[in-house]
């Protein structure tokens, strides 16, 4: 492979599955024994750059002992005209990808939880400096992200050095995570769109905006951010946001256009923060659907690992078969997790106030984003596995739904009903269509003398009446 | 749903009116809780589906490799269609070889049919027409993907099967008759009929196994269905052995549910062969899968079998013979093979098991499942401990005796399938080195052949099941127990992945065992993709093939991978009539994914399927007419399906020119452009003649229109590398597989910036693939 011809091993996104035992390890840099460890994206001025630089701190790969566990390190520092800031975390995330692709290299985690193998085969096949995986990492960063103009990578191991800058970095970690949760949709000027999904659901497409994560869970803004920048023409592009046409619902003129365009105009308005009337199109691997309860006028979530049925009785496959495809669902809507987080979470339907039931698994990942007043209203199946003991159970915790009963009576009439549609093809009489059935209420009689009815096939259907919020 | 309904009233009196003569006729009565809109082919008939069919074979012409060079079906003949003569009927060679093949795809087709519907009616007469239907519970909202896409019925109880199955056994039945003299004579319509009925024997099989997962409990939809034990040295020898071979579980139920009745389930092994141990181990964990179809003759030989029952398809017709040889009672359980054995249906139970325990009878047949069930457990139980005092297989004395009598006339190695070096095998043994027929016990697939051949009468088989006893009592392995269905749930969690390119694609090993070096092959190519964490999944002979071998660690493939269709998971759907569920994951990726209606809408989610989903049957050791049905069915779906050197003989491949650039234009639904896409996925139907050869090419076809940049980079770099790994050369055809730089892996940039520029590589772009105009979507203003 000439790119990495000087590295003593092979690397190719094929090695990326590899795992490494411990019986075949050279050598455990992070993991689980050891405390110091991190990984870290900077950018820097180009100024304080060296380019293709790297540096070693402490021992290199072949003088750790064999067997043993090291706190470890790495630095990326890039620079360059277009990298900012913000695009910090997703320039870190690429380390894990990139590192994996190295024959007889096992990475792990992220940030301060890395866990990395170095395999003895490649070891003994002249893996043995951080030089050379410092040399695919910088290929790899200046081939794939041409904005990055000047990369320079540091490997640190000296236990002193890390118990210094660990803390630093698990501080850049809060700063970074703490600033991308505060970023308002109202504040950037600009959203991102995702048509990576077409190529399944061709008519879904996807707004990425800093409070709406994609319905996958796997693109943030950020993301987004530095996927249109690095590829202008690739499935993540840019979409203006334009006018603030309804800042409670979330509807922009940018995105009105860019779903029209997108989808051939079958979406043509859509409301980023509600469940209703224009919610957001569903692709097909969304990781959790929000469905709407009408007998409690409140909403519930679903994830797709839950197993069995939801409160309402659907499992998952039911309610996310209601909403999936790329269509615009009243009251369905399948979304990230990470949305959960968001504080425009449906924040036009009442937000956290609307949620009724949350699986226990979804509710225990999100739970510091519930407000405090809330979190023990909301039901998960361990409180109630019907909408009757759903509806005991809100009253008896007074969530806050229950205020909007009395306003507006929850009504759940259901009515079953037959209809006869005809279904009759050539010469045969018709059967009596359901509007000229006798037996209706009135007072008129209907006789039928020596009638005979024909059909091929009468079909029979369930009626529901629906009833909608 | 209910059929011929009639009401007829003189008078009624209610208080909304009166009626008087009223008569009310209706043909069918539907419950329609089946609210997806019916498409434009519902029960297609046999030409209903014709102009797909022929996108599909102008795009992929026939190649005809005539096995056999004239046809002697009627008595013009027989005809020698060499060198552009016709037959007495006008017909020319290309059209005879298409026209077996769609003969070989009815046959197959009405074989799984057939199966199904003994199975049905069976299950109905047990457990009642309005017994509902259920295979994955709440993690599967589409049932019967095949019987919803081809019928347009959602069937929900073993009644609604009734119909589904009428619609097939009239379609093979017309596809049957166009097999006589005299009619069709272009080869694409023999091979759009044949299309017709390998889609029909995909809804044959899902029919059966969702009747047969529903009504005897099997494990629904369950990626961790328990591990079985499987291979010879797995039975406990010093037991009662029976042995049943074949397709059709139900006499094997009878046999465990008596066993279990008269409580000697732990006192007797029932082992199984070919796909009915499959089905047994989804029934009963105690059951045993010895191995493949072709452990027949080995299993046998060896005085394994106690007693031997026989249901239906791919049982060697010589068993009755084999079997008396070792003194194991035979029975018969099929109307479908017979053996020629008396029918002692309705004969009394002692009389029948006492004629076979004194030997007064080798065999019977008994057509009642649960009469089979009782004779055979008290049948074992008698002549076990008899019989388990002879030894049946040659000392190590006698092997050298016998294999001295060799003339070494190398007749066997002729008539071996598969060349293998039998007579320098016989000379060493004679010579008292068994080593050679012993590396023959590893690869023989137990045809019998060479002994069929040799002039001298030398049981070469039996030899060689010595030479190999040593390995054959330690073939103690594990297979996981058939699943059934894919989950919607796991479909779903596939979808990102797949999109974002993780899942370089799905990897489907089906079928049978006439491998061409014996079935390690197939362990190594299941786990050369589940390693690279693509989706593989197993059923039939190939599963128990993938489940033989033991990794650096001792673990099977079935403890090394998880069993989930996920990325890196292997999966065992079951046995030949699971194969549906495979079909059946694939249609399911448009539902869930695009919402496409699947009710009676076959081209759409065919053309959705063939331009989008990376999914590539092999059926590496293919024998039989049902594999050719089964692939048939795959055909039309637009699914790509390799087969190894054997399936040469199935007379014709379906290649895509790669060279010829108007082979790959497609329509771009957004826009209506033509766009070119490249030879993706290149063939139809393609031989491949070694494991290596096979495993570049799965990961070749494994490239589709839509594949977003970073899935295509993913799998051309499996592509390239598995080229330069397994046959030491680059592809020489990367540049049309490159439509942006973005396409390029990045860790190949300099090869493929190299390549492209030499081939004067240009930019195009990645549409919304679609080979049907009416899918080009339309702005709605």
């Amino acid at each position: 492979m000439s790119m990495f011809k000087d590295i003593p091993v092979e690397v190719g996104v094929i090695y990326e599955g590899e795992r490494i035992r411990r019986n075949d390890m050279q050598v455990e840099l992070g993991g689980p024994t050891v405390k110091q460890k991190f990984e870290l994206a900077k950018v820097k001025p180009l100024d304080q750059i060296e380019d293709g630089k790297v540096v070693i701190i402490g021992s290199d790969l072949k003088d750790l002992p064999e067997g043993g566990a090291y706190p470890f390190g790495i630095l990326i520092e890039a620079a360059g005209e277009k990298l900012d800031a913000g695009l910090e975390g997703v320039l870190e995330r690429r380390i894990h990808g990139y590192l994996n692709y190295i024959e007889g290299f096992m990475h792990l985690n992220q940030r301060y939880d890395i866990w990395i193998r170095i395999g003895k085969k490649s070891f003994q096949k002249g893996l043995t400096s951080f030089e050379a995986i410092g040399k695919v990492l910088y290929k790899l960063f200046k081939s794939e992200l041409p904005i990055i103009e000047k990369l320079q990578i540091t490997f640190i191991t000296d236990a002193a050095k890390l118990e210094q800058m660990t803390p630093a970095a698990i501080q850049d970690y809060e700063a970074r995570d703490s600033k991308a949760r505060g970023l308002k949709d109202a504040e950037v000027d600009t959203f991102y769109g995702c048509a990576l999904c077409q190529s399944f659901a061709p008519s879904h497409v996807c707004v990425i905006t800093p409070q709406r994560y994609s319905n996958c869970g796997a693109i943030s803004w950020f993301d987004g951010k530095a996927s249109a920048s690095i590829d202008p023409k690739g499935p993540v592009f840019a979409i203006p946001r334009g006018e603030i046409i309804n800042e409670e619902k979330g509807e922009f003129s940018g995105i009105n256009e860019a779903a029209k365009k997108r989808s051939m105009g079958e979406v043509n308005k859509v409301w980023l923060y509600t469940a209703f009337d224009y919610p957001h199109t569903s692709c097909g691997c969304f990781e959790a659907v929000t469905f709407y309860i009408p007998e409690v006028d409140g909403m519930g979530v679903v994830h797709r690992s839950f197993k069995g049925a939801t409160v309402n009785g659907l499992p998952f496959s039911t309610l996310a078969d209601s909403t999936a495809g790329g269509r615009q669902i009243d009251g369905f809507h399948g979304m990230s997790i990470e949305y959960m987080r968001s504080t425009k979470f449906f924040a036009a339907d009442g937000g956290w106030n609307r949620i009724v039931w949350v699986p226990k698994e979804v509710k225990e990942k999100v739970k510091e984003f519930i407000p405090k007043d809330i979190v023990d209203k909301i039901a998960t199946e361990d409180d109630a596995k019907s909408v009757d003991e759903l509806k005991a159970f809100l009253t008896a915790k007074q969530h806050p739904i229950v205020a909007r009963w009395s306003a507006e009576e929850a009504p759940t009439a259901e009515a079953e009903a037959i209809t006869i549609n005809e279904d009759v093809a050539g010469t045969m009489m018709p059967v009596a269509t359901a509007g000229s059935l006798p037996f209706m209420a009135g007072g008129f009689k209907i006789i039928l003398k020596d009638a005979k009815i024909y059909a091929n096939r009468v079909i029979i259907q369930t009626v529901k009446d629906k009833d909608k919020r | 749903m209910t059929k011929n309904v009639h009401v007829k009233i003189d008078e009624m009196k209610t208080n909304v009116g009166l009626i008087k003569n009223l008569e009310l006729s209706i043909g069918k009565v539907v419950n329609d809780n089946y609210t997806e809109p019916m498409g434009p082919t519902p029960m297609p008939s046999v030409t209903a589906l014709r102009d797909w069919d022929m996108k599909l074979l102008t795009k992929y012409k026939a190649f005809y490799m005539p096995d056999c060079d004239s046809c002697c079906l009627c008595t013009f003949g027989k005809c020698d269609l060499t060198a552009g003569k016709r037959g007495a009927c006008g017909l020319t060679i290309a059209a005879q070889s298409a026209r077996i093949v769609m003969i070989a795809c009815a046959i197959g087709a009405a074989c799984h049919s057939a199966h199904s519907r003994h199975l049905v009616h069976h299950l109905i007469e047990k457990y009642g027409r309005r017994f509902p239907l259920d295979i994955g519970g709440l993690n599967i909202k589409v049932e019967a993907p095949i019987t919803r896409l081809v019928t347009g019925i959602k069937p929900e109880t073993l009644g609604d099967l009734d119909e589904v199955l009428g619609y097939v056994e009239e379609q093979i039945t017309q596809v049957l008759a166009v097999g006589h003299t005299g009619q069709e004579a272009c080869d694409m319509d023999f091979d759009s009929k044949a299309f017709h009925v390998g889609m029909c024997d995909h809804v044959g099989m899902e029919v059966g196994d969702i009747a047969q997962i529903s009504a005897l409990g099997y494990p629904k939809a369950d990626p961790e269905a328990p591990l079985v034990k499987l291979g010879i040295g797995s039975v406990e020898r010093e037991k009662p052995v029976i042995m049943c071979i074949g397709h059709n579980v139900v006499p094997s139920v009878g046999i465990i549910d008596y066993a279990k009745e008269t409580k000697v389930d732990d006192k007797i092994e029932v082992v199984g062969l070919c796909c009915t141990s499959h089905d047994m181990t989804r029934y009963y964990n105690r059951a045993r899968i010895v191995g493949p179809i072709s452990w027949e003759l080995r299993f046998i030989r060896a005085g394994l079998a106690d007693v031997v029952v026989l249901d239906e398809q791919c049982i060697r017709t010589d068993v009755a013979e084999e079997a008396a040889k070792v003194n194991a009672p035979v029975i018969a359980a099929s109307e479908k093979n017979c053996v020629g054995f008396k029918n002692r249906t309705n004969d009394d139970t002692d009389a029948i098991v006492a004629d076979l325990v004194s030997g007064k009878v080798q065999g019977v047949l008994i057509l009642d499942p649960e009469k089979v069930g009782e004779v055979a457990v008290r049948v074992v139980q008698k002549v076990a401990p008899v019989r388990k005092h002879k030894n049946v297989l040659p000392t190590p004395e006698e092997l050298v005796a016998i294999a001295k009598t060799c003339t070494q006339c190398k007749l066997c190695q002729r008539n071996c399938p598969q060349d293998y070096a039998v007579p320098p095998a016989l000379k060493a043994a004679a010579a008292g080195d068994i080593s050679l027929l012993t590396d023959l016990y590893e690869v023989c697939m137990g045809c019998g052949k060479c002994e069929s051949a040799c002039p001298q009468k030398i049981k070469i088989h039996t030899l060689i099941v010595k030479a190999g006893e040593k390995a054959m009592y330690a073939e103690n392995n594990l297979c996981r127990v058939g699943r059934g269905a894919i989950q919607d749930t796991e479909i779903r969690n596939v979808g990102s992945p797949i999109v974002l390119g993780e899942i370089p694609g799905i990897v489907a090993l089906v079928g049978c065992s006439n491998y061409p070096k014996g079935g390690k092959d197939v362990y190594d190519i299941a786990r050369e993709f589940a390693l690279r964490r693509y989706i593989v999944v197993l059923s039939g002979c190939s599963a128990m093939s993938a489940g033989s071998y033991r990794n650096e660690e001792g673990k099977t493939i079935w403890e090394e991978f998880p069993g989930g269709f996920e990325a890196g998971g292997v999966c065992n759907v079951g046995s030949c009539v699971a194969n549906s569920h495979i079909a059946g994951a694939a249609i399911k990726v448009a539902n869930i994914f695009a919402k496409r209606s699947l009710r009676g809408n076959y081209e759409e989610i065919a053309d959705y399927i063939h331009n989008r989903l990376g999914a590539v049957g092999l059926a590496w050791g293919a024998y039989s007419q049902k594999a050719a049905a089964i692939a048939a069915g795959f055909w039309r779906l637009g699914v790509p399906v390799v087969v190894g050197p054997h399936g040469s003989k199935y007379r014709r491949v379906l290649l895509g020119r790669k060279e010829d650039p108007s082979n790959w234009e497609v329509l771009d639904a957004r826009t209506g452009d033509t766009v070119n896409v490249g030879p993706t996925p290149e063939h139809l139907f393609n031989i491949t003649e070694t494991k290596e050869e096979c495993i570049v090419e799965i990961a070749k076809l494994c490239m589709r229109p839509n594949d977003t940049w970073k899935g295509r980079s993913i799998k051309l770099s499996h592509y390239v590398d598995l080229s330069k790994r397994y046959l030491g050369v680059m592809p020489d055809d990367l540049h049309l597989f490159v439509r942006t730089m973005a396409d390029v892996p990045s860790t190949l940039k300099d090869e493929f910036t190299k390549i492209l520029a030499e081939k004067n590589w240009k930019e195009n772009i990645i549409p919304d693939p679609t080979m049907l105009p009416r899918m080009v979507r339309k702005m709605k203003e």
